[in-house]
């Protein structure tokens, strides 16, 4: 990979938008709502925990398409990567049984040309019946042209895929992952995955030098109203997203604010969201209270664990809340 | 040696491309509307495969007419910018006996660089005082404008460069060329491969890639480093983990361009839910196993 974007850089960027981004815009109405499901192993019926969360959320998606959206990244045997295909069966099957018109699964990985390949070394293939024809690859797909309304990047505009587009409900069903250039990847940075290749390269190197915090704001401007479903059974620590370690923590996290529940993720895995760029570029625009979350199931102190921060991000550690946050 | 992606013929391959070429003479990677990428690599293989009809050869014209008045060509003409399929247009169009004139398309690329290696860019890390990482001193291409240079595009540019020179378009190419060896001479991972772009990031190692290792051993034809023969070992190495067509016919060329074949059974690449990419990629390869190989003019 290349390192065109340091730290420093990112702190220089969002001390810009500090004094001259877009205005707060405060949100009206309930608090945001995140469960968070303790799920050990992949091996448990993680369909009924989603469906569960679905109803909680009281998602209605019949007659409606639905595009599950998860974090293919790299493949490697001894690492914990990329979205575990348990969990996005469960998803297919959980969005199914609600009686979702179209369950697609769609992706466009970064580094990697050949998506199938590494949806295939990733165990996808093997998880669903005919994968190949709920599939779509989002780095070869048609694309539309999107104004980027009052852009936190430089970016005014971004081509994206018409399946992303024309989704009645996208998902994003991320990692819980730290991150070695914005402290942690979740449901927001799970979106460069919709940015295609054939438009921007491999990896998508224009969001990287149009500032990566504020490119995850940005399509999270695109898709504001996305739910999103964190397989946090299994996630990764230390250098992230690609070269860190396994790290458990056992649980799923959901609920149709992704500033809140990467919020509440950053807050199990015992990092700052204050302290994460793109969280508060984007709560800026939507007005999300990271104070004022409703957590749904177990409490934040009851699941936390620490996830290995390399040295550049030490300063993201959240003291241990025996209290709990909730 | 078994057949490259044995269980579908050549016939079959060069009728699956044809069959997929849009009204307009383009080609698309989802069969819809008609993308640069695409179109190129399928001329390409169909030329290699000496299988041009007339009905294909509308794709040159497609080309022709979608090049932008800067001299590049967009991903799909939608897009209101020239990116890195520049290089595989070149590739596709230095098919063709002049044509079309290619020099406004040499010159755009000759004026590309990766960001990274450019003064302004330079001047702005001294000034944050962020210190340069291993080989970002030489110059490469992005794949966009604005943004870092990278293997694959390097790679494609400094073969479409060299084709182009072949056919009399050759003013300041062979600087450029060079300087693109050197820079993916100087981003070789460890292991001895490449991957996309440096060597290591954040002081991590990088690990390589058997398809950005195949173009890289393209577009290094002829080179005698001791890298490069590192490199060849490592692609040997990666030839026998392959399971795809595309990142398997990409070392296929590049062990091909420094006269070597895969060593190890090659029976586990698959040719699964194929997209235009991958079919155009078999037919190259295979023209390369039958010393074919001008199309890329490198090998």
């Amino acid at each position: 990979m290349n390192r065109t974007l340091r730290r420093r850089d990112l702190l220089a960027g969002g001390l810009a938008y500090g004094l001259a981004g877009p205005s707060c815009s405060r949100r009206a109405g309930p608090p945001p709502r995140v469960s968070i499901i303790r799920a050990g192993t992949y091996e448990e019926d993680l369909t009924l925990k989603v469906l569960g969360i679905l109803r909680e959320h009281r998602i209605d998606v019949r007659g409606k398409r639905v595009v599950l959206k998860p974090n293919l990244v790299e493949f490697d045997p001894g690492r914990s990567i990329n979205t575990h295909p348990a969990v996005v069966h469960a998803a297919f099957e959980a969005f199914r049984a609600s009686g979702a018109a179209e369950v697609r699964i769609a992706e466009g990985p970064g580094h990697r040309r050949n998506t199938w390949e590494l949806a295939d070394a990733a165990g996808f293939p093997a998880a669903f019946r005919n994968f190949q024809s709920i599939f779509t690859d989002l780095n070869l797909d048609e694309v539309s042209r999107v104004a980027l309304h009052r852009p936190f990047s430089r970016l005014s505009e971004l081509y994206l895929p018409q399946t992303a587009l024309g989704a009645d409900l996208l998902v994003s069903l991320p990692k819980m992952k730290t991150h070695h250039w914005v402290g942690a990847t979740l449901s927001m940075k799970n979106l460069f995955g919709l940015v295609p290749g054939s438009v921007y390269g491999w990896p998508k190197n224009v969001l990287h030098w149009a500032g990566i915090d504020e490119c995850i704001a940005d399509l999270h401007g695109v898709f504001p109203k996305h739910f999103c479903l964190v397989d946090g059974i299994v996630g990764m620590d230390g250098n992230g997203p690609i070269q860190g370690n396994q790290k458990t923590a056992g649980v799923l996290v959901a609920g149709d604010d992704a500033v809140a529940v990467d919020a509440t993720c950053c807050r199990i895995m015992r990092l700052d969201p204050d302290k994460i760029g793109y969280l508060q570029l984007a709560r800026s625009r939507s007005g999300t209270d990271l104070t004022n979350i409703r957590q749904i199931g177990e409490s934040i102190s009851s699941v936390q664990t620490a996830f290995e921060l390399i040295p550049e991000w030490k300063a993201l550690r959240l003291p241990a809340t025996p209290g709990g946050l909730s | 040696m078994p057949e490259l992606c044995g269980g579908v013929s050549t016939a079959e391959l060069i009728a699956s491309i044809g069959s997929a070429q849009n009204a307009d003479g383009g080609w698309g990677y989802t069969g819809r509307s008609s993308w640069t990428e695409p179109t190129a690599f399928a001329l390409l293989a169909l030329s290699a495969s000496g299988a041009l009809s007339e009905r294909s050869r509308q794709g040159f014209r497609w080309l022709a007419r979608t090049e932008r008045r800067e001299g590049g060509w967009a991903p799909v003409p939608s897009v209101s910018e020239s990116t890195w399929v520049t290089a595989p247009a070149v590739l596709a169009l230095a098919e063709t006996e002049s044509a079309h004139n290619l020099q406004p398309a040499v010159d755009w690329l000759l004026r590309q660089t990766g960001e990274e290696s450019t003064l302004v860019d330079r001047v702005r890390r001294v000034l944050l005082g962020t210190k340069m990482e291993v080989g970002e001193g030489t110059s490469g291409w992005p794949w966009l404008a604005g943004t870092a240079g990278w293997v694959m595009p390097t790679a494609l540019t400094i073969l479409a460069l060299e084709k182009a020179q072949r056919r009399g378009h050759a003013a300041g190419t062979q600087k450029r060329v060079q300087q693109g060896r050197e820079f993916l001479l100087a981003r070789i991972c460890d292991d001895g491969g490449w991957n996309y772009g440096a060597s290591q990031a954040l002081g991590y190692q990088a690990h390589s890639y058997p398809d950005t290792t195949g173009m890289a051993l393209l577009a290094l034809h002829g080179s005698s480093s001791p890298k490069v023969t590192a490199a060849l070992a490592k692609a040997q190495e990666q030839v026998g983990l392959c399971r795809s067509a595309q990142t398997l016919c990409w070392l296929y060329m590049g062990l091909a361009a420094h006269g070597r074949r895969p060593s190890a059974d090659t029976g586990n690449c698959r040719l699964d839910n194929p997209n235009l990419i991958d079919r155009a990629l078999v037919l190259l390869a295979r023209a390369a196993e039958q010393s074919r190989p001008s199309v890329w003019g490198a090998v």
